[in-house]
């Protein structure tokens, strides 16, 4: 079976539409609105809440993301599982037990394939109905394995920690039954699935100080592209909060998290610096809807 | 023989779109192809904010004559291929902008006098129109993702069997006044 397995290699029916973080970040439109900050406008909050007039839409897309997110999750899971050989850690090799690991985040994967298809479906989505970034999976391409231990099992793992907690309480808030009991089991999971890289990243580069900073260092690069014009953070202007006591027991430190939290703001105001060029470029004047 | 329907003046801002891949005139299209369908003959004005990818609408009326303009503000989310980002989609277009020309429609009639302005609608109100209106898109033969609808009411009225019959019968429904929305 082939090793290795490139971005544009994925296996899709026709339903689905790949796009990348390039064209995402080439939209110079902004759900924010920095100028207008009262209370009623949308603009002064992003974070999914069932109180936005959006949050069913809003809602949707997301849970669309988080299932092409677990489709790619489960491919990355299985790829590393395969693309190495079993070893002591060194070189191109991976220890067997972290092969096991990875083959029982592929079987999880697949479990969260089926609970977001179904949860889709329940919110009026179709497959394949919004554009499928294929960011995760390409944090999966490494060909150190300790990358993708530190690229997907913490950064982008840690981001579905995040998400996970802020649709569970989406889903607990509008009283959702289905919603929030899902999300909590995927949520568990996904606790798990960070804990595993935080534990391999540390235990594989144990004797080699300088591969664990270059994997970190990756992960801070997954982790800022995460936080484009501030996805996730602290603040209300993040459409995904910070689930700080989730991640502690995944194995993220409270430095780590600060870390996130401060390129999630920077972030934002390099996204918010950019929409004013834009805006001024094309001497746009926004009209309220 | 039943005399042709008036032709709809529609007629859209901005003409040249700078953030979004849209053509005035593919919107104005849509707009006059959903007022044949619907019976509309009002002027439409559609006002796109071009500047984000929300998709917030609302539907104003200058009056209730048949020569009252309608307004149409749509943020550019609203009329977008979800596949292919700041693209137009024809499709979302007739939906969203199907549900704001029905608005209008109920807003010519007497036993809509008395509701608030779009913006000044509450949650659940909205819920309730949208869903109203998304049935009558239905019958019509526009495609319109029911279960959508469906779980948008259930966030907005609550997840139960008891809301599970009012969006029923407000999708089934053809001739509703907004006290009867409102019930």
């Amino acid at each position: 079976m082939r090793q290795f397995f490139p971005v544009q290699d994925l296996a899709r029916d026709e339903r689905f539409v790949q796009t990348n973080m390039a064209e995402r970040m080439a939209d110079a439109r902004t759900a924010l609105d920095p100028e207008k900050k009262s209370k009623k406008s949308r603009g002064s909050s992003n974070r999914i809440t069932p109180e936005r007039h959006d949050a069913s839409d809003a809602a949707r897309g997301l849970m669309h993301g988080i299932m092409v997110g677990e489709i790619q999750a489960l491919e990355g899971a299985g790829r590393t599982a395969h693309d190495f050989e079993a070893g002591d850690g060194s070189g191109d090799t991976i220890p067997f037990e972290l092969k096991l690991d990875m083959a029982r985040q592929a079987w999880d994967e697949a479990r969260h394939v089926e609970i977001s298809a179904k949860l889709s479906d329940w919110m009026g989505t179709e497959l394949g109905q919004f554009a499928e970034n294929t960011v995760l999976f390409q944090a999966a391409c490494s060909d150190d394995p300790v990358l993708r231990l530190a690229g997907v099992n913490r950064a982008l793992e840690g981001l579905a920690i995040d998400v996970f907690t802020q649709m569970k309480e989406f889903g607990n808030l509008a009283g959702d039954p289905y919603l929030a009991f899902c999300e909590d089991w995927m949520l568990a999971d996904e606790v798990t699935h960070v804990k595993m890289g935080s534990d391999w990243l540390r235990k594989v580069t144990e004797k080699d100080p300088e591969r664990r900073a270059k994997a970190l260092e990756f992960q801070q690069v997954v982790d800022k592209l995460f936080s484009f014009g501030g996805a996730r953070g602290d603040s209300e202007e993040s459409p995904i909060g910070l689930a700080r006591r989730f991640r502690e027991l995944a194995g993220f430190t409270d430095g780590e998290v600060d870390k996130i939290a401060e390129m999630d703001h920077d972030a934002f105001e390099e996204r918010m610096a950019a929409v004013r060029l834009a805006q001024e470029a094309a001497g746009a004047s926004p009209a309220p809807a | 023989m039943a005399d042709a329907p008036a032709t709809t003046t529609v007629t859209v801002t901005p003409e040249e779109f700078h953030f979004v891949k849209y053509e005035a005139s593919a919107i104005a299209a849509v707009v006059a192809e959903l007022a044949e369908l619907l019976g509309v003959t009002n002027p439409v004005h559609v006002v796109v904010d071009e500047t984000t990818p929300l998709a917030k609408m609302s539907a104003e009326v200058g009056g209730t004559s048949s020569d009252a303009t309608i307004t149409i503000r749509a943020e550019s989310g609203a009329l977008e291929d979800t596949q292919h980002l700041t693209h137009f989609s024809a499709d979302s277009a007739r939906g969203a902008l199907g549900r704001m020309m029905l608005r209008a429609r109920d807003r010519l009639r007497p036993d809509f006098a008395d509701t608030p302005g779009d913006l000044d609608l509450s949650l659940t109100e909205n819920a309730a129109w949208d869903t109203y209106c998304a049935g009558r898109l239905a019958r019509i033969g526009l495609p319109v993702n029911q279960q959508r609808f469906r779980y948008n009411h259930r966030n907005r009225f609550g997840f139960s069997d008891a809301v599970d019959a009012h969006f029923a019968r407000l999708w089934a429904a053809d001739d509703l006044g907004w006290a009867d929305l409102c019930e």
